[in-house]
């Protein structure tokens, strides 16, 4: 079962990459979840499969790769099925990536500004054209919706429904227009006042950089400000400040002394931070007086005409088309919960199909793949906002499963004879005793009764899922169904009308780059990424991930090439912007040290698989797999002595996995057993999970390594001591 | 093996142990002082480790250690040679002089004027004359070594050619003049050796790992193949590696391994000195053991001499005797490592400790981070800094009022 606040679900993914060689196992079947707000940190050697798992999550694995398994769903869609298309919408926008090398991440012949501020121009296009669609397709269905629980109640009100929906389209844009002019004004004066914040200081020691072109900017943005609702009152004062002030701080340059201008400024900012403080005018509701009622709008305080706005619309207007929109929504739901009726029939109909023993039919199989995507597609509720990612993806997932298994029927045999005849080369050199000097790669076969179990399990799954929906939808509250609606219908519309424009995305990648920290950023906006330090590049990097606003962010060894106060603070600033966005993170680094502050949870990853996950603490203080102590034990922290525990030689290649444990050769504490059978991921606690044999009720009791316990106690010494004193 | 002795280890009577002594040095490229006034010295058998952000100079002081770079000004003394020796503090000087004496003589008698004139030449003469010098030794530093070594040479050959037969003899002088020609190749500055950041970037790749290693062995005049593969199985061995790696090419090797390479090519110089540049930035943690461990065994092995660069506190500590602190292109901040994490007097160093990731959640979660701004910090408008010596052998870039306030901290 899927859960709501999980950003993005994983399952039993597994990557392979074609080489002359054979088939390298990159990634061996890893599930987690991603949580809203959290840290998922994913440690490992190098060439342990962290990276090749955050570029399937981005979908810019290398050609020669091979999915050969699982899910990675995202807002209710598969990302290892979706077209490149689809994938252009999310890729850069909706997930971000920081790469490891500052260096090759960016282009070395574009100025920094153009790469920051390419993609929001492109991504502000394109994001403008989906809000439209969005917009228009939610509304014509709803305007079906209503109308058709119109036809059902036994009234006909095609026209007035027509005419509310066409109403409701109307003003909304008048609304968003109204918004975006103050949104405008609001962020100028807020603007100038940071930018009087900045120059005043500067201007009392005499000390002010590029004081023209800062002061001209001030008297733009403070301009720019006057607008209804902003600066209304004191407009003609505003502009009395702000008129001779350029000019008067030029002719106060020769003296040396600013003080009348830092007065000017001072009042002027007091205007400002009044007005920046100012309530939000209802501007939803104004766009409805504005359109459609014929007297001006009464001149009283924002908080009063707030409420006789809201007051004029809800009374009128929204009532009636929340009553209709309701009992649309309603009826939608009423129908998309008998289609589920109808589908889980369906679905247990189809069911043996695929549980039969043998070979499957492709005809019956194709035949029972329409009934099932009709019957799933008719369970669908257009006006749900958040979508059923089971019900979106079954289809295609269906679809694709059944397609594996008729290809590998046909290249089953391919594969085998070409691998039988490796073979018999093999053993004939070796019968001749000479030693062939290569392996024979296995072969590489599709696993039919696992495509088949997967897709049984597909069927079963939304089964479940569907009979689960009916009985938790029983009493949804349309009211706030409705609300939600219209909330979402409000989004978009603001959506078609915030327009990105050259001028609106420089502002932005300035501000960007002040966020994280780029000192004199209107300066280095047009310079060139040769003329930037590695940290300073990397924040740059950091920046144009965090441009298109992204619901999440995996960093690829973002530190690992800064030194400790240059990652200390990309960390802190990942960290803040985390906070502030409400940003998945994905982290992925080899250094565990890294890693105690940023992350929420820890998965530690070996020869593409997963051999503990856990949250930070579990990690830290009760790590159980030896591959974990290995880490923890050789990297060395500040009272370190003795000599560092390095693991023994080196990752197992993974064209010829092993066929037990993969670390159990370079494990000092393995077993027998390890290099037998793989360990099955044994549960600790709720959170905490390792695979290790070593967690087996018959293994021997093995205690961790001196270094880390050593080091637990130390630190737990030092924090008492600390608290103590 | 005897001859290798020979012609490696002059032995160089130090004094008070000093093998390396870096006084005053700078470095500018422009207007940028990358390396602004650094002095410190290195015993024999010690690491001297050396932190700071990207940017700060450390790089930079090693490599103008090694004359990759020709210094501004300053002095670099190795075994007490001066190897390297900037001419800028002298012309410096000279500029000096010539603007005060222009600035007096405007108000000045004849009689005057007379003095100070005689006093400018006087100041002009001495500079340029210790710029002569600097420009000689700078120049001319391996001779007095290549002469030394040839004296030895000459000293075990003689003898034994008088006294040897006719057959050993010819022998013998072929043996001797092949060690002579060694004797004149050599430089005093290969008896320093680097081992640089990126194993990868650092490594040719078109050269395989006995050509890397034996490179340098070549330059100074080894031929003898038989000689040269010897000792480039010996380093192979001692790394950690087999000498069927000897004919593989760097991309064959991971990370960890080609940074051993990195190491073995340094150490068949058997040097004194050892400047590791970040030799473990670059690599996994697992890995970066391997090659701590590494040079922790050569360094008892060779009784090796380090010059640590790196900013991974952790490692340094770990790994340094002593540490010194660079910000901006100044050493802040030198002490006993236990000392300098025990008792961080300068702001930077402070801050610099607090952002020591640690291997902890809870306590993670507690840390402060100091954050340093060199403005807020000092007030350097009426009293200069200079570095000063707080404790025996801890040292500090503080001022008067500074020094003051620090004394009283340490008790």
């Amino acid at each position: 079962m899927i859960n709501m606040e999980n950003k993005l679900h994983v399952s039993d993914l597994r990557i392979s990459f074609h080489t002359t060689n054979g088939k390298v196992q990159a990634v061996r079947g890893i599930s987690f979840d991603l949580e809203k707000g959290e840290t998922l940190a994913i440690v490992g050697e190098s060439g342990s499969g962290k990276s090749v798992t955050s570029k399937a999550i981005l979908g810019i694995l290398a050609g020669n790769s091979i999915i050969e398994g699982g899910e990675i769903i995202y807002d209710g869609k598969d990302l290892l099925k979706i077209s490149e298309e689809d994938f252009h919408k999310i890729r850069g926008d909706k997930i971000a990536m920081i790469f490891q090398d500052p260096m090759s991440s960016l282009n070395p012949i574009v100025k920094i500004g153009r790469q920051l501020t390419e993609a929001m121009i492109l991504k502000g296009k394109a994001r403008q054209r989906e809000s439209r669609r969005n917009f228009n397709s939610y509304l014509k269905e709803l305007n079906t919706s209503m109308k058709e629980a119109a036809k059902a109640a036994g009234r006909s009100d095609d026209a007035k429904i027509d005419d509310l929906c066409k109403r409701f389209e109307t003003f909304e844009k008048k609304h968003i227009e109204l918004e975006t002019a103050y949104n405008t004004a609001h962020e100028a004066a807020e603007d100038a006042v940071d930018g009087i914040d900045s120059i005043t200081l500067e201007l009392e020691k005499n000390a002010a950089k590029d004081m023209d072109y800062r002061l001209k900017q001030i008297v733009t943005e403070a301009k720019t400000s006057v607008q209804t609702y902003v600066v209304r009152d004191k407009a003609e004062r505003l502009n009395e400040l702000t008129d001779g002030l350029l000019q008067e701080a030029k002719a106060l340059k020769k003296e040396g002394n600013f003080a009348k201008t830092v007065e000017r400024l001072t009042e002027l900012k007091g205007i400002l931070e009044e007005a920046a403080a100012k309530e939000k005018p209802d501007f939803f509701a104004m766009g409805y007086w504005l359109t459609y009622e014929k007297e001006p709008l009464p001149d009283v305080p924002v908080e009063e005409l707030n409420k006789r706005l809201y007051d004029r619309v809800s009374e009128g207007f929204m009532k009636e088309f929340a009553s209709y929109a309701s009992a649309g929504i309603a009826f939608a739901e009423k129908k998309s919960a008998e289609a589920k009726r109808e589908a889980i029939k369906v679905l247990k109909e189809e069911l043996p199909l695929y549980q039969a023993e043998g070979q499957l039919d492709k005809h019956a199989c194709k035949a029972s793949l329409d009934k099932l995507t009709e019957a799933v597609n008719k369970t669908i509720d257009p006006l749900l906002t958040v979508k059923d990612s089971l019900a979106y993806t079954f289809s295609s997932g269906l679809k694709s499963e059944i397609d594996t298994y008729f290809k590998g029927i046909v290249q089953n045999v391919k594969e085998l004879k070409k691998h039988d005849k490796l073979q018999k080369k093999y053993d004939a050199q070796m019968a001749k005793g000479k030693d062939p000097g290569w392996k024979v790669p296995a072969a590489s076969v599709t696993d039919l009764e696992l495509t088949k179990q997967n897709m049984a399990h597909l069927i079963t799954r939304l089964s479940d899922h569907f009979e689960e929906a009916l009985q938790n939808d029983a009493g949804a509250d349309a009211d706030a169904r409705t609300e939600t609606a219209v909330e979402y219908l409000k989004t978009n519309a603001s959506g078609i009308v915030n327009k990105v424009t050259k001028k609106t995305a420089r502002l932005r990648a300035i501000k960007l780059m002040e966020e994280v920290g780029i000192a004199e950023p209107r300066r280095r906006y047009n310079q060139y990424p040769f003329e930037f330090s590695g940290g300073m590049r990397q924040r740059i990097v950091i920046a144009i991930a965090l441009a298109a606003d992204p619901d999440i962010l995996i960093c690829d060894e973002p530190t690992t090439a800064l030194d400790v106060t240059i990652q200390a603070q990309i960390l802190e600033l990942i960290n803040k912007l985390k906070e502030e966005r409400h940003l998945s993170v994905i982290f992925i680094t080899h250094d565990l040290g890294v890693v105690a502050n940023m992350a929420d949870r820890i998965a530690v990853m070996y020869a593409g698989k997963i051999v503990e996950y856990g949250t930070s603490e579990d990690i830290f203080y009760n790590s159980r797999h030896p591959y974990t102590w290995a880490l923890l034990g050789s990297m060395p922290d500040l009272d370190t002595n003795e000599r560092l525990e390095a693991i023994p030689g080196t990752p197992p290649n993974m064209i010829y996995p092993p066929k037990g444990d993969a670390f159990a050769p370079r494990n000092k504490y393995s077993l027998k057993i390890d290099f037998e059978k793989q360990p099955p991921m044994f549960k600790i606690s709720d959170t905490h999970y390792a695979a290790t044999w070593l967690l087996h009720p018959d293994a021997p009791k093995v205690e961790p390594p001196k270094a880390v316990t050593e080091r637990i106690r130390r630190m737990q010494k030092k924090r008492e001591a600390g608290q103590n004193g | 093996m005897d001859n290798q002795n020979v012609s490696q280890n002059v032995d160089v009577e130090l004094k008070d142990n000093v093998l390396l002594k870096v006084d005053h040095l700078c470095q500018y490229f422009g207007p940028t002082k990358a390396v602004d006034d650094v002095s410190f010295e290195i015993h024999k058998g010690e690491v001297f480790g050396m932190v700071g952000e990207s940017g700060c100079g450390k790089t930079t002081t090693g490599r103008s250690i090694i004359k990759l770079y020709d210094i501004t000004s300053g002095s670099v003394y190795f075994k007490g040679v001066r190897v390297c020796a900037g001419t800028g503090s002298y012309k410096q000087a000279i500029k000096d002089a010539k603007a005060a004496y222009n600035e007096k003589v405007k108000t000045a008698s004849e009689d005057e004027k007379k003095r100070l004139k005689e006093e400018l030449d006087r100041t002009v003469a001495e500079q340029k004359k210790l710029i002569k010098e600097a420009q000689y030794d700078q120049k001319n530093c391996d001779k007095e070594y290549v002469e030394k070594l040839t004296a030895a040479v000459k000293e075990k050959y003689e003898p034994l050619l008088a006294g040897a037969s006719a057959e050993e003899k010819k022998k013998l002088s072929a043996e001797y003049r092949n060690e002579l020609r060694k004797a004149k190749n050599s430089k005093v500055i290969t008896q320093i050796q680097m081992i640089f950041q990126d194993p990868i970037a650092s490594l040719d790749p078109r050269m395989t790992v006995r050509d890397t290693i034996a490179e340098g062995l070549v330059i100074r005049g080894e031929r003898d193949p038989k000689v040269i593969n010897e000792k480039v199985y010996e380093m192979l061995d001692l790394v950690g590696l087999v000498p069927e790696h000897a004919s593989r090419y760097p991309h064959e090797f991971s990370g960890g391994q080609r940074q051993r390479i990195g190491v073995a090519r340094a150490i068949v110089m058997r040097p004194d000195l050892v400047i590791a540049d970040e030799p473990v930035s670059a690599l996994d943690v697992s890995i970066q053991a391997q090659v701590i461990n590494l040079l922790n065994d050569l360094r008892d092995k060779f009784g090796l001499t380090l010059l640590f660069i790196a900013h991974d506190l952790s490692v340094v500590k770990y790994f340094s005797d002593r540490i010194g602190v660079m910000y901006f292109g100044k050493m802040v901040e030198m002490a006993p490592s236990d000392e300098l994490f025990l008792n961080p007097l300068h702001p930077y160093t402070r801050s610099l400790l607090s952002a020591i990731p640690l291997p902890d959640p809870i306590s993670e979660k507690q840390r402060k981070r100091i954050t340093y701004n060199p403005l807020a910090e000092h007030d350097y408008s009426v009293d200069k800094p200079s570095f000063r010596e707080i404790k025996p052998g801890h040292f500090v870039m503080c001022n008067e009022a500074e020094y003051q306030k620090y004394m009283s901290v340490l008790k």
